[in-house]
């Protein structure tokens, strides 16, 4: 194999590995498949979609913002730094961790948790 | 062989003439019955143009309620869809059901009726052209206007049987349900005028010597459709009605608050409903009957088993309609009666299916168009049969109804039964009408793109109802296991759909009308008549009928038909013209002389859609002056009717000489009076029974009706109307000139009558005041239509009579006004005296 | 991916609902629909194989099909003694089922259908509303239940599929329907007959106890209570509009057009079975029920502040 051959090769591996880290890029935590169906479930479950806007949830609730493109989001609430680790946290009990915010304490479990936070962290949620 | 009439059969052997008949003849019939230019075309009344026009109008509707159909698929595509609102979907389903049945279905039959009737029996056209044309155009005009609603979101909403009280004024204030009503009016104006025209059609205007068992069984079933639709569609008018009153003027035949009753509706509605189901599969199946034999180049096997089947579904189709009600609470015996009735209407559908099967078996089948399009329609429907003794079971039923089993053995039934069997007919009798007949190879996609389609569309429906999915649902939530189901039912519907398309393509590349000639003809060697070789006259010389396929029987036929050698091979008095046979073994009795074409159907029907329309947009001056334009435009069609012209008797041909004026019982518009008199008492018995089963319902709201004994002279005098309008006929026969002037003092007297019972009624109670006084005042509002026509009728008939042109002892204009005067006084007498008895 | 998962994956709603009896009111149907499922599929493999033998069968075959005497066999003879057969079947199964007067110490429900929810009053034995609730119906297993269906406006039809067939419920009359459930859990249902507007969003569960679990819970909801403390929430609701349609027993609220809420905090679903039941769900559909459910009779209140809709969902919630 000659050198240009072989740097052409590098060249395009990289660029696979470039495109494959976007993806990371949009959950850099350790969200995996499963995680985030279960994610999608829990939200379907727990009727986030009354109040959000939330891609292939039901119904698309006006009263709290819509939550397209999730990732993308500055804070959370207004408050807090738009992490999957602080979501996980807010969704957990939402009025203790942002007083004043119009979102009630919903009963879930840690697991829940982390699962909706990773699935609307996910691109699925755009 | 006896004879009916007194006519000698023996003479028919005269048929077929020898020579060469003159010069000029066919160039007369020519002339007589020549086509349209231009504006013309809006004036034709000809059933080889309103045939068409009518045929092509109702396939358009078939074609836009099925792109509703593909809308409500996608909508269904997946949970959740937002494609359409929830408002809309509401609007396209209840669009989607309405135009299909009400718009495509029986128009579609009828105007087949219109076209192919006149070849069949070789007469020159419907024994009242006039009537084909308006029928059709009001059902045009007015089923456009009313689909039209949907484009201004103003669509009914209500689902097609429309159950009160959720379309009554309180659940539903718009006018949207007032659209539905207004495009079910027009629909029932063109239905019944339509089976008129088929029943004399068929019982008058068959070729001589083509007696009832020699008649084709399209035309048997004709028949039966046609009687059918008298019985059962003045039920579905007297419901529209009620409900139009019920939401304009607040009487509460429906609301259960106030003494109506809901079922009301549903039994009204489904006693139309159910026989509609039979009254288009009917036809449909006669159909098949005539294009399998082509198929299977063999005589239909079971012809005389087939009519039996088709009277027999007649008759029992009015005992099932209840079957749409089981979980309405019936009592079980009442269910138990419906269910045997709906399981024993399955039999004579099976009886067809077998002969179909058994001429298959018997023949030589070709696998052309037609053929594939038989063949699969027979699976299809005994498919949808099947499901259809199923669900008549009623504990399956309780489970079943109102859920997508329902919609799938419907449309198994009515794609089977109906839709398969009119794609094999278009393809089948495009030949007769079109210089081309359409693509056999695109033909074969057409039908594997529809068959495949419409099993993979409705099959899977089958399983989701059974998992609970309701009918009529605009949307479902994810979960409920529906997803797979529906998705692959609307692929399935978009393939049934890429079948219509082609074949829509494949009509443009071949389709080209011949009305006059050049048509492709007998492409598929079939033996009918209606495969002779015509003109607009029809055909040149009408044969007399030795059996049931002429063509077959007897080589000839056809050449000795075009060189004029049987009936009236000309004009025999210069006008458009017609013989009009006995009703069992078709003796030639007379030649009728045919109404040629008039603008005034034509402007009939544009007012009569203008006084619904603005009715339903409450434009009441503006349907008032229309409604006025719409009569007169009547009165000027009828002008020209009736009168008798210079020749008592014409030659018809070999010698034979026929009247061209008779009366009474002979004549055809005596006939048609008399169905009429049918459908009008058809709708007040409906009315009675409204009123009869309102206070075996609600019997607590029931207040006691005035005194019978008050009745006393108003019977009285409604037989006085009876007697009057008797005597004026019998005077006149006597050759009194001044003897029309009972029947108008009976027709003046009968409002009268009808004024006194209201006072009576007054005092008791008010037509807005509990469902009998609505019942009772309902009485009288089709009592006081009635009336109103009989008074019109009365001054049209004197109109005539100072025109001079009520020829003197004889005369159908008069003969016709005395009956339905005399209709009237039995009318007002039934009525004024069950009113005060119900719940005395 | 294995298979079975594929399958489940495909027919989520496997097995149909009818076909998947839970109790006397529903079991000998499935039986017949059974029976009628595979009739109806041999009668048209029949069918099928005598219209295969007509177009392309042995010409000795062919002459039997060919003749009045086939039609009268297929289609005569044959149907008359299945139907016959069928018939006296469907109809003794008609007379079973069919729901008559209340037998002595059977419980008693009125579920009032309305535009587009469900009404549920438990009555005593005199048939005197004793309970309120909305939208869920509580029953012991291996009991009967007899169901009294009315309608408040325009025609529903009741129908659980796993429990009993369906049953109108029209103005102005009272249609009766008997249930039972054998297995505790809960079974869905929907309204069957087209009621206009939302009609496809109305749902409805009835949930089946053991008899100790529905003894405990009809002692709970029949004990008297204390009065809840007031609360904010309690405050709101009673002073912004909500008392004009909805009852919470024990308080002012007292309004008879929307469902009762005295104890909405313990139902399982929101909205006539579409959305879970939550503090958030709550909110949401105070807020925004017109989103949720479009065309339904609940105005949307947007006026709440954070605080006062936190306050509302979290009263409304505790109401168990």
């Amino acid at each position: 194999m000659d050198d240009r051959r072989t740097g052409v090769l590098f060249a395009l591996m990289a660029t696979l590995l470039l495109a494959a880290c976007e993806d990371i890029a949009v959950a850099p935590h350790e969200a995996n498949e499963a995680s985030i169906t279960r994610g999608k479930a829990a939200t379907q479950r727990l009727g986030c979609g009354a109040c959000h806007a939330i891609p292939d949830i039901w119904p698309q609730g006006t009263t709290g913002p819509a939550l397209t493109n999730f990732a993308d989001r500055g804070l959370i609430a207004g408050k807090l730094p738009n992490r999957p680790g602080e979501l996980a946290a807010y969704l957990l009990d939402p009025p203790a961790t942002v007083p004043g915010t119009a979102m009630p304490k919903i009963p879930m479990t840690q697991q829940d948790a982390a699962d909706i936070a990773a699935f609307l962290h996910h691109s699925d949620a755009r | 062989m006896k004879s009916e009439t007194g006519f000698d059969p023996d003479l028919f052997n005269r048929f077929p003439t020898q020579g060469d008949r003159p010069e000029g003849e066919e160039e007369g019939l020519k002339r007589v019955w020549c086509a349209p230019k231009g504006w013309e075309y809006l004036t034709v009344v000809n059933n080889n143009y309103v045939g068409i026009y009518y045929l092509g109008t109702a396939f358009l509707f078939f074609l836009l309620a099925g792109v509703l159909g593909l809308l409500m698929r996608v909508q269904l595509a997946a949970p959740l869809m937002n494609v359409l609102p929830q408002a809309t979907y509401n609007q396209v389903f209840t669009m989607h059901g309405t135009v299909m049945m009400f718009l495509f279905a029986v128009p579609m039959v009828e105007a087949a009726g219109v076209l192919l009737l006149p070849q069949m029996l070789a007469a020159r056209d419907l024994p009242f052209p006039r009537l084909s044309a308006y029928a059709f155009w009001a059902y045009a005009v007015g089923g456009l206007a009313f689909f039209g609603s949907l484009f201004i979101g103003l669509a009914p909403d209500g689902g097609w049987f429309m159950y009160p009280p959720l379309t009554s004024k309180a659940y539903s204030p718009g006018i949207n349900t007032d659209f539905w009503l207004l495009g079910i009016g027009f629909i029932e104006i063109s239905a019944i005028a339509g089976a008129v025209e088929i029943i004399v059609g068929v019982l008058r205007t068959r070729a001589p010597g083509m007696s009832l068992d020699k008649m084709p069984i399209f035309a048997w079933a004709m028949l039966v459709f046609a009687v059918m639709i008298v019985i059962a569609f003045p039920s579905v008018i007297l419901a529209t009605l009620l409900l139009e009153i019920e939401r304009a003027f607040n009487w509460p035949f429906f609301d259960a608050t106030r003494g109506g009753d809901p079922v009301l509706w549903q039994h009204l509605f489904w006693f139309f409903g159910h026989p509609e189901v039979y009254i288009i599969f009917l036809p449909a199946a006669g159909m098949m009957s005539m294009i399998i034999p082509t198929v299977a180049r063999a005589e239909l096997v079971g012809y005389r088993l087939i009519v039996l089947a088709m009277i027999a579904t007649g008759f029992i189709s009015f005992g099932v309609w209840a079957h749409h009600m089981f979980a309405t609470g019936l009592p079980p015996m009442t269910a138990g009666f419906f269910s045997a009735a709906s399981m024993a209407v399955s039999l004579p559908a099976g009886i067809q299916v077998f002969s179909w099967i058994a001429t298959f078996a018997v023949g030589k089948p070709r696998f052309n168009t037609p053929g594939l399009f038989a063949m699969g329609s027979v699976v299809i429907f005994v498919t949808g049969g099947l499901t259809g003794v199923m669900v008549a079971l009623v504990p399956f039923d309780w489970q079943a109804h109102d859920t997508y089993f329902i919609v799938a053995h419907l449309h198994y039934v009515l794609i089977g039964g109906m839709v398969f069997p009119l794609f094999a007919a278009m393809y089948y009798w495009i030949p007769m009408v079109s210089r081309r007949p359409l693509s056999e190879r695109w033909g074969r996609w057409v039908f594997g793109l529809m068959f495949g389609g419409m099993n993979i569309a409705f099959m899977p429906m089958h399983l989701s109802g059974l998992m609970g999915m309701p009918r009529r649902i605009y949307t479902y939530l994810p979960g409920s296991g529906w997803d797979t189901l529906n998705l692959i039912s609307t692929l399935g519907a978009f393939m049934l759909a890429a079948g219509v398309l082609l074949f829509l393509i494949d009509m443009a590349r071949n389709f080209r009308l011949a009305p006059e000639e050049g048509e492709a003809g007998n492409v598929f060697g079939a033996g009918t008549l209606e495969w002779l070789p015509t003109g607009l006259y029809s055909t040149r010389s009408i044969p007399v009928v030795k059996s049931r396929e002429p063509l077959w029987d007897d080589p000839n036929i056809s050449e000795d038909v075009e060189r004029g050698r049987y009936f009236l091979p000309r004009t025999a008095t210069g006008r458009r013209e017609t013989i009009v046979t006995s009703p069992l073994l078709a003796e030639p009795q007379y030649v009728q002389i045919m109404p040629g074409p008039s603008v005034w159907p034509f402007a009939a029907a544009l007012f009569t859609a203008g006084f619904f329309l603005a009715l339903t947009v409450q434009a009441y001056l503006f349907a008032l002056v229309s409604g006025v334009l719409g009569i007169l435009a009547v009165l000027c069609w009828l002008a020209d009717t009736d009168l008798p012209v210079p020749e008592n008797d014409v030659d018809i041909g070999a010698g034979i000489r026929v009247p061209t004026y008779v009366t009474g019982p002979q004549s055809h518009g005596w006939w048609a009076m008399m169905i009429l008199i049918v459908v009008m008492g058809m709708i007040f018995a409906m009315a009675l029974f409204s009123l009869a089963f309102l206070w075996g319902n609600q019997p607590s709201f029931w207040t006691a009706p005035p005194p019978m004994l008050e009745a006393l002279p108003i019977a009285l005098g409604y037989l006085a109307v009876i007697a009057a309008a008797w005597g004026t006929r019998e005077l006149h026969r006597i050759g009194k000139s001044w003897a029309i002037l009972p029947a108008l003092a009976g027709a003046i007297v009968a409002p009268a009558l009808l004024w006194l019972d209201i006072g009576a009624w007054s005092a008791v109670t008010a037509p807005d005041a509990g469902g009998q006084g609505a019942a009772v005042f309902a009485l009288f509002s089709l009592q006081g239509m009635v009336a109103a026509i009989a008074v019109l009728m009365a001054l049209y008939l004197g109109w005539r009579q100072l025109r001079r042109v009520v020829t003197a002892r004889r005369n159908n204009t008069l003969d016709l006004t005395c009956l339905f005067i005399a209709y009237t006084g039995a009318q007002g007498l039934v009525g004024t005296l069950f009113a005060r008895s119900i719940g005395a | 991916m294995p298979a079975e998962t594929d399958l489940k994956a495909v027919l989520g709603g496997w097995p149909p609902a009818v076909l998947d009896p839970a109790g006397p009111y529903s079991e000998p149907v499935t039986l017949l629909s059974w029976a009628l499922l595979i009739g109806g599929a041999v009668v048209l493999a029949i069918v099928l194989a005598a219209l295969g033998v007509a177009l392309w069968g042995a010409p000795s075959l062919r002459k039997r099909l060919g003749g009045d005497k086939a039609i009268w066999i297929g289609g005569v003879a044959f149907p008359v003694v299945v139907l016959t057969v069928l018939l006296v079947w469907g109809l003794w199964l008609t007379g079973d089922l069919a729901a008559k007067a209340p037998r002595p110490g059977e419980m008693r429900v009125r579920v009032t259908g309305e535009m587009w929810w469900w009404r549920v009053s438990y009555l005593d034995k005199a048939g005197r509303p004793v309970m309120q609730d909305a939208n869920e119906l509580h029953v012991p297993i291996g009991e009967t239940v007899l169901l009294e269906l009315d309608s408040a406006d325009v025609i529903h039809s009741f129908w659980v599929p796993r429990l009993a067939g369906k049953m109108d419920m029209i103005p102005g009359r009272r249609n009766l329907l008997r249930i039972q459930a054998d297995q505790p859990g809960t079974y869905g249902g929907q309204c069957a007959e087209y009621c206009g507007g939302p009609h496809a969003l109305m749902g409805f569960a009835v949930v089946a106890h053991t008899p100790e679990s529905f003894k405990r819970w009809r002692a709970g909801r029949l004990a008297p209570r204390p009065a809840p403390p007031p609360s904010r929430g309690q405050e709101l609701f009673l002073t912004s509009g909500c008392a004009a349609c909805h009852t919470i027993a024990g308080t002012e609220a007292r309004g008879l057009a929307g469902p009762d809420l005295t104890h909405v905090g313990s139902r399982r679903t929101l909205g006539a079975g579409i959305l879970p039941n939550n503090r958030g769900t709550l909110a949401g559909w105070i807020a925004d029920s017109q989103t949720l459910k479009p065309g339904n009779r609940m105005p949307n209140y947007k006026q709440f502040t954070a605080e006062e809709l936190n306050a509302l969902a979290d009263y409304l919630a505790g109401l168990k």
